[in-house]
């Protein structure tokens, strides 16, 4: 008799605990991140995939982060290893500056007109919190849509 | 109160033992840590690993330093209890003071022997004569006489005592010889609680005490696992810290100078208090002083004098000054009050000396009651007196009028005057004359106390009484209002009166027409809105009250039941020493405020000395946050030293208390914050500095 | 140092964050007085429907210990689950790129790290969880650790505040904090994540070339997921724990300068506003200010030692966000015990990881949602208790005179941290843990250790080691200090609050805690029984470093 009362109680102390538990479980983990996912697809389905880049009619990479350019015609990221992501899709302005004269030698493309691709593809965010920076994707993207007949492999 | 040197010096050396110490555990820990740095510089070889110093002579050194930290505590106890026991002697001498004529037979005859009060018990019969102070509680059984309760009643005038009445222990008998039948043990137990209080070993703490030990042991937990943990990472890490150094550093750390202080400062509190004739029932009643919000002010004794000055006699209706002053005289005539004999005085200087003088020994006294608040007399004019003799029986003479200047003389007429408070005064009067009311206010308005005198019915004038003030109450009150705490005057005068007296000294409440019963009504209505009360009271009317009272402080001379109820007596019975009680009770809580914020203020100078240096030899990038360019050694013991010698550098000012003028307490905060937290924080950088250079000097 | 408009950013960022927890307090306080509000009409059918299922009587109050161990058995519950979702994730949907379960003390680690709001991961979420975990281990146990710490908090106020017979509810609080604070705040905070660029899908990993890969066919998987919706309760609950292994410094979780603005805006948002709360809740809004202006002022001293070098774009260091930004970062997700990083801290100066040490052996500048608050409070009551005799009267605060029992419980919650700090420092290194992980015996070493510690003990979550530190010592060891630093401290000051509920007040003002002179003793007092009761331990650390690159 006894231990039915006990165990009644017990029964009635643990319904909250476990249900509340569980029903958490479904909103916050299930119903909340889903909604959400609905939501973004909708409204910003460019950000909600990841902002691909697309060449050729193939995904080629994400704007947000960095993928390997080994290539000296290519403006190269920081190596994988300088960044706390290692996927830092951004050199400074000073890096690219760096890396115009091998650009230029390796593809002809005048100095002045590398450095004027990066000038044009300073992060605008970035200077309003004083960095000067550049997206290596965006730059080289830019490359491959200028200089066609340079790139002509890739555009 | 002398100190015995000798008896102080044994006494800290005995309570050195471990045993001893047990009541003050970061003692206890500082005196273990002796013990450990003792065998290292005995033993070294013992420590492999954590003796990266080496040096037999500085473990020695640190060992002896250790060891004199706790000696100065010791010592520190030892003083704060000789003075403790210096009260405690001179508060037995306290109960032998006055000395009583004892009845030796219960029955006519007057033989007496002379007792200590102390030695008086209930039932006991006493013999009261003229000029004695009734030692304790009793009853009349035979005779009348004039008893003096203004200390305890507040009221001026003297009382008749007759046979049944009760006497106040404390009154003083002022005309008579009275046989009396005590009713109530000299238990003083409030001075017998005070003599525990201060000499027992196993003092109750008061909970604020409680409290602090509770921090401080606190922090010395979180000391030991913080110097184990070093201790640990040391070896684990290969830092090669040596332990007597982290040993000093873990007592800097401790808070030893409040440690050391703390019962001090406590008991020096009881004894400050004595030292001004008060007895502390508790430790816990001197603290909650500090926290009073209101203050309940007897106007008698407390603001003015017990005693009002006649100053003038102001004529009613169509009657002259010269009669009210005549009348006056007459039925002041046998009032040997300092009230009485001041309208006597004023009386004579004007020169209103009655013809019916000489008829007054032979007339008829009505003693003042608190019941019809007059007293008068009755004079049989030239022919008829009436005497009282014995137990009250009126024999009546005949006697031819010596008298006869006068013209208008009613032969045979009576003539009764009666005086006392208006109200009671008007409520004679067959028809009140137009103006009564307006000079009574005439006068009250001024904050004076208007005495109404009539004669046969018929009201003569008004006697113009002025309070004096007791010297330096108003800038008492002003203290008190400036550290937030709300004086509240109850007196048993007219409204007007009280509000003049009140604004006069600077008071903003007061109960008038209160009577003592009032007082508990008061408490009991700060005490609902959650104030702290701390009130005065002698009288067996005051007991309830005082008891109820977070404060209460009885008068010596009160009732026994008022002692009995009240958490401290004033042996000299003055009512405006509950100010004191207020500004000791702060001294005390800020005292020990102040040298615990000092104590832990001290930490910072002592990470900066010891840390550095203590992973010299691994780490010595970290001679960069050597900012006193102290040496491991010196470093070391300088830093001991400072800890060590703060602590008797700091008992007078444990024992004596901080000094503060009455302010705001967020004045007081920030000044004390200042000089104690702020001194904390820098005295120990310069006083360590000092030490490294002297020892270098060495 | 630095310059004048670096300056402003942090003026305007700490400004925005202070307005907002004003505007937003008297709102969270109704949600708490359950006071009449525009939701009802939606939300009280449904909530009402929830208490019927649960069986709880909804307007039933709780002691302290009720309210308490409710929570913590709720917490057990919820840790189980996560426990159970991470071992068997395997086997669970959601799962595209086919990650096998977690071994059980990585699993027990992961679950207790987020349940207790502290975020350490000893796992990199991109290449060890699936979607499923991520949302219904992870996402599901951060929004529950947030809302438990606010309600707890929340209590702990009620306990303190004049006339409360009791603390609440823990079931009626914890599902109105779901409902009605964290997720509008997060479904707001969620869309404005993604629309500044974070990805939020349930689709799997993009296999997708790269541009030299058009030639060479080399390739790259592009990890996203559901992102934004765990990156907004994340630093809106403070706790941390990102989608990523690198944190906020990934790309995809903080993409450009906005996103990192705005995601150090939302880990100050709650605790900023919970100052707020309280000086609402207690009915005396000037008692915000010791607690509000005393976590800024130790705040911005961790900021000023933070920012008296200047951090240069090393190793470690995100370009986008650079030195200063990262340094920024570094101190706030301490000063919040978030935990989140956008770059990784070896990559820190030792002045900012001093720093970094200082707000998690604080908690509470303004600390973490909840916690921080009640740590505050703890501060405040000690305080007024030492310096508080000074003032010549019994210490008293809001009213209440403090007594040994408070002063034991304040002690003891004081005792807990170093505790649990150096026990397990000291045992890792005996046991040749530490050796094991291959970290050196070097003050850098050390410093990443303690911090491992501390971050585990103040429920932070940043740390250096990150899956260096999966092993079953560190998963074990960070698990139990997490539990006890959660736990320990939350119920002793519940039981502060307890016993000081009901209590006696007086209502003469002795010492003004609301006064600019209390709180800067306030500030003084932690400073020195807080931070320099650990000075030998960060002298060995970071103050040792520091020193040795001067």
């Amino acid at each position: 008799m006894e231990t039915t009362t006990s165990g009644k109680k017990a029964k009635r102390a643990l319904r909250p605990i476990i249900g509340l538990g569980l029903l958490s479980l479904l909103v916050c983990g299930l119903f909340f991140p889903l909604f959400i996912t609905g939501l973004a697809q909708v409204l910003f389905p460019y950000q909600a995939n990841g902002e691909l880049v697309h060449l050729k009619g193939e995904v080629v990479g994400s704007n947000l982060i960095a993928q390997n350019f080994t290539l000296p015609i290519f403006f190269q990221p920081r190596n994988e290893s300088q960044s706390a992501s290692g996927l830092d899709p951004d050199i400074t302005v000073q890096m690219a500056d760096a890396q115009i004269g091998r650009i230029s030698n390796a593809t002809g493309i005048p100095a002045s007109s590398l450095q004027q691709v990066v000038n044009e593809n300073v992060d605008v965010e970035g200077r309003l919190v004083e960095l000067q920076y550049v997206n290596v994707l965006t730059l080289n993207i830019q490359l491959i849509n200028e200089y066609q007949s340079v790139y002509s492999a890739y555009g | 109160m002398g100190v015995n040197t000798d008896k102080v010096l044994v006494d800290s050396l005995v309570r050195l033992s471990p045993l001893s110490l047990r009541a003050n555990p970061v003692m206890l820990i500082v005196e273990l840590t002796f013990f450990i740095v003792a065998a290292m510089a005995v033993y070294p070889q013992g420590f492999t690993g954590v003796a990266t110093v080496g040096d037999r002579t500085f473990y020695a050194e640190v060992a002896a330093i250790l060891l004199i930290t706790v000696w100065f505590s010791t010592l520190s106890d030892a003083l704060a209890e000789q003075q403790a026991k210096n009260t405690a002697t001179s508060l037995r001498k306290l109960e032998t003071e006055v000395m009583t004529k004892k009845l030796v037979r219960h029955d006519w005859s007057r033989d007496v022997v002379q007792v200590p009060s102390s030695e008086i018990k209930k039932g006991d019969l006493i013999l009261l004569e003229k000029g004695d102070l009734i030692p304790i509680d009793a009853e009349v059984l035979e005779g009348i006489a004039m008893v003096d309760e203004s200390l305890l009643t507040g009221e001026s005038a003297p009382v008749r005592k007759a046979p049944g009445d009760a006497l106040i222990g404390g009154a003083l008998v002022i005309s008579d010889t009275l046989t009396a039948k005590v009713v109530a043990n000299p238990g003083e137990s409030y001075i017998n609680q005070m003599i525990k209080l201060v000499e027992s070993s196993k003092r109750p703490k008061s909970p604020n005490e409680v409290a602090v030990t509770t921090v401080l042991i606190g922090l010395t937990a979180i000391f030991s696992i913080i110097i184990v943990g070093i201790l640990g990472l040391s070896v684990e890490l290969g830092l090669a810290a040596d332990l007597s150094v982290l040993i000093a550093l873990y007592v800097c750390l401790l808070p030893t100078t409040i440690g050391a202080l703390l019962p001090a400062i406590g008991l020096s509190g009881i004894s400050r208090l004595y030292a001004r004739r008060i007895v502390a029932k508790s430790g816990k009643a001197i603290e909650t002083a500090g926290d009073v919000d209101v203050i309940l002010l007897d106007k008698t004794g407390t603001i003015t004098v017990g005693n009002r000055e006649a100053m003038e006699f102001l004529p009613l209706g169509g009657h002259t000054e010269k009669e009210v002053g005549e009348a006056a005289f007459l039925s002041s005539w046998h009032d040997d009050t300092p009230e009485g004999r001041s309208i006597i005085r004023l009386a004579y200087d004007k020169g209103f000396v009655p013809k019916e003088l000489n008829s007054l020994a032979l007339a008829e006294f009505y003693d003042f009651s608190a019941a019809t608040r007059t007293s008068g007399v009755k004079i049989t004019r030239a022919t008829s007196f009436s005497l009282r003799k014995g137990r009250g029986e009126a024999v009546r003479f005949r006697r031819k009028s010596s008298d006869t200047s006068s013209s208008e003389d009613e032969a045979d007429a009576e003539i009764e005057i009666i005086k006392g408070s208006p109200d009671s005064v008007k409520a004679k009067l067959v028809s009140p004359p137009p103006d009564y009311d307006a000079v009574i206010e005439g006068v009250s308005v001024k904050g004076e106390t208007p005495i109404a005198i009539e004669r046969n019915g018929e009201a003569l004038g008004v006697i113009r009484l002025k309070d004096i003030l007791k010297a330096g109450i108003k800038e008492k009150i002003l203290g008190v209002k400036t550290m937030g705490i709300r004086p509240v005057m109850i007196t048993g005068d007219q409204p007007l009166t009280a509000k003049n007296i009140a604004t006069e000294v600077g008071i903003d409440e007061y109960v008038p027409r209160a009577k003592p019963e009032d007082k508990f009504l008061i408490v009991q209505k700060e005490q609902a809105q959650s104030r702290i009360v701390a009130m005065i009271g002698d009288g067996t009317n005051d007991a309830p009250a005082l008891a109820v009272a977070d404060v209460g402080l009885a008068m010596n001379s009160g009732t026994e039941a008022a002692k009995e109820a009240a958490n401290m007596v004033d042996l000299e019975s003055n009512p405006a020493k509950i100010i004191e009680v207020v500004l000791l009770g702060k001294q005390l809580l800020m005292t020990r405020g102040a040298v615990t914020a000092f104590s832990i203020a001290n930490d910072i100078a002592k990470y900066f000395a010891i840390v550095p240096v203590m992973f010299a030899a691994t780490l010595p990038q970290l001679e960069s946050l050597n900012i006193l360019h102290l040496g491991l050694h010196s470093a070391v013991l300088s830093a001991l030293i400072f800890n060590a010698i703060i602590i008797p550098l700091l008992i007078p000012l444990a024992m004596r208390g901080v000094a503060f003028k009455p302010s705001s307490t967020m004045s007081l905060f920030l000044r004390n914050t200042l000089i104690y937290g702020g001194g904390g924080i820098i005295v120990p950088f310069v006083g360590i500095k000092l030490i490294d250079v002297l020892i270098g000097a060495l | 140092m630095i310059d004048a408009i670096q300056l402003l950013y942090v003026i305007g960022i700490l400004g925005s964050a202070i307005l907002a927890g004003w505007q937003l307090a008297p709102y969270i306080t109704r949600v708490y007085s359950r006071a009449p509000g525009r939701l009802d009409r939606v939300l009280n059918p449904v909530e009402n429907r929830v208490y019927r299922l649960l069986g709880v009587d909804s307007q039933g109050g709780m002691g302290w210990k009720e309210y308490f161990f409710a929570a913590l058995a709720v917490n057990i519950v919820q840790m189980v689950i996560g426990f159970l979702i991470l071992t068997n994730q395997d086997i669970l949907p959601l799962n595209p790129q086919h990650f096998s379960g977690l071994s059980w003390d990585l699993a027990l680690n992961t679950a207790i790290s987020i349940a207790t709001n502290t975020n350490l991961q000893h796992y990199s979420g991109e290449y060890a969880l699936s979607y499923f975990s991520q949302m219904t281990a992870i996402q599901f146990l951060q929004f529950t650790s947030a809302a438990t710490g606010i309600c707890v908090a929340v209590a702990f106020v009620r306990g303190l505040t004049s006339g409360t017979k009791d603390m609440g509810n823990f079931y009626v609080d914890f599902v109105r904090t779901i409902t009605r604070i964290l997720i509008p705040l997060c479904l707001v905070a969620s869309v404005v994540l993604v629309w500044l660029g974070i990805p939020q899908t349930v689709s799997g990993y993009v296999n997708a070339g790269t541009v030299e890969g058009l030639v060479n066919g080399a390739s790259q998987v592009i990890r996203i997921g559901p992102v934004a919706s765990l990156v907004s309760i994340m630093q809106l609950g403070t706790n941390g724990g990102g989608y990523y292994g690198a944190n906020s410094a990934n790309p995809f979780q903080n993409p450009n300068p906005a996103t990192d603005i705005f995601e150090i805006f939302l880990m100050l948002l709650l605790p900023t506003t919970l100052c707020f709360v309280y000086g609402e809740v207690l009915g005396k809004k000037r008692e915000t200010r010791p607690i509000l202006f005393g976590a800024y002022i130790l705040f911005a001293i961790d900021l000023v030692i933070a920012f008296i070098p200047n951090t240069a774009l090393g190793p470690g260091i995100e370009t986008r966000f650079g030195g200063f930004f990262s340094a920024f970062w570094t101190v706030v997700t301490t000063a919040v015990t978030t935990g989140s990083v956008n770059s990784s801290l070896g990559g820190e100066h030792p002045l900012a990881i001093l720093a970094a040490f200082m707000g998690m052996l604080i908690q509470s500048t303004p600390g973490g949602k909840g916690v921080g608050l009640m740590y505050m409070v703890m501060y405040v009551v000690i305080t007024v208790f030492i310096v508080g005799l000074m003032s010549g009267r019994t210490p008293e605060y809001l009213g209440m005179k403090i007594n040994s029992r408070d002063v034991k419980l304040v002690m003891v919650a004081f005792l807990i941290h170093p505790l649990i700090i150096l026990v397990p420092t000291i045992l890792a290194y005996a046991s040749g843990a530490v050796a094991a992980i291959g970290v050196p015996t070097t003050t850098s070493g050390f410093t990443e250790v303690f911090y491992e510690f501390t971050s585990a003990a103040a429920n932070n979550g940043s740390d250096f080691l990150g899956a260096q530190a999966n092993s079953v010592f560190f998963n074990v060891a960070t698990a139990v200090v997490m539990f006890l630093g959660r736990y320990a401290p939350i119920g002793v000051l519940m039981a502060l609050s307890g016993s000081m509920m009901g209590r006696k007040r007086s209502t003469e003002v002795g010492l003004r805690t609301d006064s600019m002179i209390f709180t800067l003793v306030l500030v003084a007092s932690i400073l020195i029984v807080v931070v320099l009761t650990f000075f030998p331990f960060l002298a060995l650390g970071p103050i040792a470093s520091y020193f040795q690159g001067a």
